[in-house]
């Protein structure tokens, strides 16, 4: 019967907010905001009223509630995201916040004096970007918590994800949200608690999925576009018009207006695809609705279905690049490339990218607090499949006759290159990463362990990992010991102890270790094996010059060492010179091993990892070995460089 | 008809000095080879007796970068210097042999032999090193008129939406078509210093404007046409040069000489402009002589 009633208490948000964009309601809905924003293009403020809900889903009443204020971070050159010169306004008018004019309960109690700013990462007593609310009752398990918040924010310039320039605004992280309660249990977590965390300069989600109602007014010149499906555009008269959308079931509200946008629009299987680009973007909007399909398409194949119909993208002008980059789940931006040649990719990679994210942290929310490389990671992982996937055979990011870069390698390079690349493990939250190895660590590295895991298991395994991942998790908030759970699962169900009992040897070592993974050979030796020969029971014993030539036995030896902390399963190919190949697999525990040949023919060639799985390696040059030394390529490349320097030298002078 | 009249002639004499061509081809070739081949060596170093080195038989693979490491970068900082050390000696030495060249185009000597090729380079040297310094100063200064003070405007006008590059494109065609204003000074002044063993500098360029305008639009069209055919060439060359991956021993011998039979054509062109504008600038002084 409790149960029946909690079930009951859920469900009514749930009926209240109804169902316009989706059929059924995707995920548990926890929150829910009801916002009413005025834009002012002048002051750059947005004024806000808005209702927001939360309900209790724990078995404990809660007595306080905790709200992200992400746009304070703006508000001083002292919080925990300016910190260290790290952001600094364009003028007096560039700082940014959000204040709260009024705060209600459901009862009508004013809260204002129940509020106070909390700094639960850093003590940093000058960050005021969580907000703390102590309710004069708790709210029992079961119960909604409804509050009535009239709040400004005031929109930061130079744009730094959020923010405005001139006439163009890009309202990101704009209105005082919830945290995320967590019960014990959930994400390993021991005790019930809310997980709410300073706006960082390395990270910023992690929140429910939730049901937005918003309005927005503007001058009629703006033209706006969001995360949420426009239900209607109301002329107010007075040169003002509102904007109101709605959407469901996802982790964040933004939206944007700005009157020099171009809007096209796209279908694609039941999802209209809007971007709204600048007058230059035009030209590249193709080539931007087709990454969108193609990710949308190979997503949608590999891990599951968009549920959405809609999706909104945003080409922003030069003046907004700081808002770029940036995803919102069904609203992303992009950067249509500019002046970057057509055969370089990396307009493509970016949108494709920021898509990705409507997975990998939308619809999969992963606290990127905490466990960046959970979305930033495995989103790069995505990414950089489909990139090489649908661009440049293999070759995405530059595929030319001279010069070719797959994605993949881009962002192995990022890692491999990186001097600090065992400097820490991989799960450490996104602002504790040192020495600026935030990105290396949740993109880089993430991204290639991720590759050699698909290399190990296959890639039909890794698909079917991610099918299962997203039917586990979709809609929840998966931790990264969630992951590794759904990875071992679905490893033991296709291949049976193959790799061990679990896959928990392979996360250990690449997740929560920080050694390197380095295997090389370190020679190949070939003596040819003489005819019985010597002084043998005091008789002399020689063998002719027929014998001689009639020695066709060799004993090869291939000398492999380990010189990483990793230790992975490594194929070895050999090759002899009659052209017989031979497959070794070395579980690459020992610090080396050899492979010794009696045969009448030599080694000729010897390859680990052939087959080029372990992307996580730090050093392929040493990972083969050839008797013969192949140097045409660089004999070309020196060509090429005599005969431009000569013709530099013959156009340089007069 | 004068201007095909003159390229004509200008051809012929350019060809007529292909000793001169190839002494300036082959001490470049050694000049650069000097900075190239310890980079080859250094680059199969790297690579040892790795196969990695075959994936870039197709075109270089930038994901071997990462692989090849700090040395691969230290290579290049070694390439980029060394590069840019060549460019300097280049202009330097090319400086020097234009002397010659002149000298060969702007008497009556016909085509010099090779010593006393050497021997009015090294004469004309500091003359021609100066006009060259100055003609750059002048070219930097127009260049900077013409397309920065547009650029600037235009970038800081088209902050946010408004499209400036194609109005940049007409700036861009006017600088070109001024380039053989300063080319045409830049050779007339230095036959005027070879035609006259004068080193006066400022004199020599002020013969060159001279000779620039009379009969101006002669003297510029014999630059223009000139201009656009090695502009052609030089387009050709690279783009055949960057576009080929050859990936045999055979081929990339081959591939070698193709280069510098490109180069060899390329120099020639060179000889071909200044032979003209010598051929130009003589025409008033013949008539002279044979009135």
């Amino acid at each position: 019967m409790k149960r029946f009633l909690f079930a009951v208490c859920i469900c009514i948000p749930i009926v209240s907010a109804g169902q316009v964009v989706v059929d059924t309601p995707l995920s548990a809905r926890l929150t829910g905001y009801d916002i009413e924003a005025v834009l002012d293009p002048s002051s750059h403020i947005v004024s806000g009223d808005m209702t927001a809900w939360w309900v209790n889903n724990s078995s404990k009443p809660v007595g306080d509630a905790m709200m992200h204020m992400y746009l304070n971070a703006f508000s001083s050159n002292k919080s925990t995201f300016a910190g260290l010169g790290r952001w600094s306004p364009a003028g007096d008018d560039g700082w940014g916040w959000v204040r709260i004019g009024s705060i209600r309960d459901g009862m009508g109690n004013d809260l204002l004096g129940s509020m106070s700013f909390q700094s639960p990462d850093d003590g940093n007593i000058h960050d005021k970007t969580v907000l703390q609310i102590v309710l004069p009752q708790p709210v029992q398990p079961g119960d909604t918590l409804r509050l009535r918040i009239k709040f400004e924010s005031k929109l930061p310039s130079p744009i730094e994800r959020t923010g405005y320039k001139e006439d163009f605004h890009f309202v990101a992280q704009w209105f005082p949200k919830f945290g995320v309660y967590e019960t014990a249990g959930m994400r390993q977590r021991e005790e019930d608690g809310w997980n709410c965390h300073q706006f960082h300069s390395t990270s910023e989600f992690y929140a429910n999925h939730s049901v937005y109602n918003v309005s927005a007014t503007m001058p009629k010149e703006y033209i706006a576009g969001s995360g949420g499906m426009l239900i209607e555009e109301i002329d107010l008269g007075s040169n003002q018009k509102k904007v109101v959308w709605r959407a469901e079931d996802i982790v964040d509200f933004a939206w944007t207006a700005w009157p020099g946008y171009k809007v096209l629009t796209q279908k694609w299987r039941g999802v209209d695809i809007t971007l709204l680009t600048t007058e230059k973007g035009l030209k590249k909007a193709d080539n931007q609705f087709a990454a969108v399909v193609y990710a949308l398409e190979y997503l949608d194949e590999r891990v599951g279905p968009y549920p959405w119909p809609h999706l909104t993208f945003v080409d922003p002008p030069i003046s907004g690049q700081g808002s770029g980059g940036m995803e919102y789940t069904t609203l992303f931006t992009s950067n249509g490339g500019g002046l970057v040649p057509s055969f370089y990719k990396m307009a493509e990679m970016l949108t494709i990218h920021e898509f990705g994210h409507a997975y990998f942290m939308g619809i999969l929310a992963n606290n990127e607090f905490e466990e960046p490389w959970l979305d930033e990671g495995i989103n790069s992982y995505w990414e950089q499949r489909i990139v090489d996937h649908y661009y440049g055979d293999g070759y995405g990011l530059i595929r030319l006759p001279f010069l070719k870069m797959s994605d993949a390698d881009q962002g192995r390079i990022g890692y491999i290159s990186s001097p600090s690349r065992a400097i820490s493990t991989n799960d450490l939250p996104s602002w504790l990463y040192p020495h600026g190895t935030y990105y290396m660590m949740s993109y880089n590295k993430a991204a290639a362990w991720l590759h050699t895991l698909e290399g190990l298991i296959g890639t039909e395994t890794m698909d079917e990992v991610f099918r299962e991942y997203y039917r586990q998790w979709g809609f929840r908030h998966p931790s990264g010991r969630d992951f590794i759970a759904v990875v071992n699962d679905v490893v033991t169900r296709e291949h049976g102890n193959r790799f061990g009992e679990s896959m928990d040897w392979f996360f250990e070592q690449v997740l929560y270790g920080n050694e390197i993974c380095d295997y090389r050979i370190s020679g190949v030796t070939t003596h040819k094996i003489r005819s019985y020969a010597g002084v043998i029971d005091g008789d002399s014993v020689t063998y002719t010059r027929s014998d001689r030539s009639s020695d066709t036995l060799y004993i090869s030896r291939v000398s492999i060492e380990r010189l990483g902390g990793i230790t992975l399963p490594v194929e070895v190919l050999i090759c002899f010179d009659n052209g017989e190949e031979v497959l070794e697999l070395w579980d690459g525990k020992d610090s080396f091993k050899d492979f010794e040949y009696t045969r009448n023919s030599k080694v000729v060639w010897a390859k680990i990892d052939p087959f080029d799985k372990i992307d996580i390696d730090v050093d392929r040059i040493n990972n083969s070995w050839s008797s013969v030394q192949k140097f045409t390529a660089t004999r070309r490349m020196a060509n090429k460089f005599v005969f431009l320097m000569q013709m530099m030298i013959s156009i340089f002078t007069v | 008809m004068a201007v095909l009249r003159i390229l004509g002639k200008g051809a012929a004499r350019a060809a007529s000095s292909y000793r001169l061509i190839l002494l300036m081809w082959i001490i470049t070739l050694v000049m650069i080879l000097f900075v190239a081949l310890p980079l080859k060596s250094f680059l199969n170093h790297l690579f040892g007796n790795s196969m990695a080195v075959e994936k870039l038989a197709g075109g270089f693979d930038l994901g071997l970068a990462g692989d090849l490491g700090k040395p691969f970068v230290n290579l290049l900082s070694a390439a980029s210097s060394g590069g840019l050390l060549l460019l300097l000696a280049g202009i330097f030495l090319y400086t020097f042999f234009a002397g010659g060249l002149f000298a060969s185009y702007a008497t009556a000597w016909g085509s010099l032999g090779i010593n006393a090729f050497i021997r009015e380079s090294a004469r004309n040297f500091l003359p021609f090193l100066m006009i060259t310094l100055l003609i750059m100063v002048i070219i930097a200064a127009y260049t900077f008129v013409i397309v920065g003070i547009p650029m600037i405007v235009i970038i800081s006008i088209s902050e946010g939406s408004t499209p400036g590059s194609n109005i940049m494109y007409l700036f861009y065609a006017i600088w070109a078509l001024g380039m053989p204003v300063w080319l045409f000074v830049a050779d007339a002044s230095r036959r005027w210093v070879a035609a006259t063993g004068s080193g006066k500098v400022f004199m020599a360029l002020g013969a060159g404007f001279r000779a620039l305008k009379e009969r101006f639009w002669v003297s510029y069209s014999i630059v223009l046409v000139i201009l656009i055919l090695n502009l052609i060439f030089i387009f050709l060359s690279l783009w055949f040069t960057i576009w080929s991956v050859p990936d045999k021993g055979g081929m990339v011998f081959l591939f070698f000489l193709a280069t510098q039979a490109l180069f060899i054509l390329r120099l020639f062109m060179k000889a071909w402009r200044y032979a003209s504008v010598c051929e130009k600038t003589a025409i008033p002084e013949k008539y002279s002589s044979t009135k």
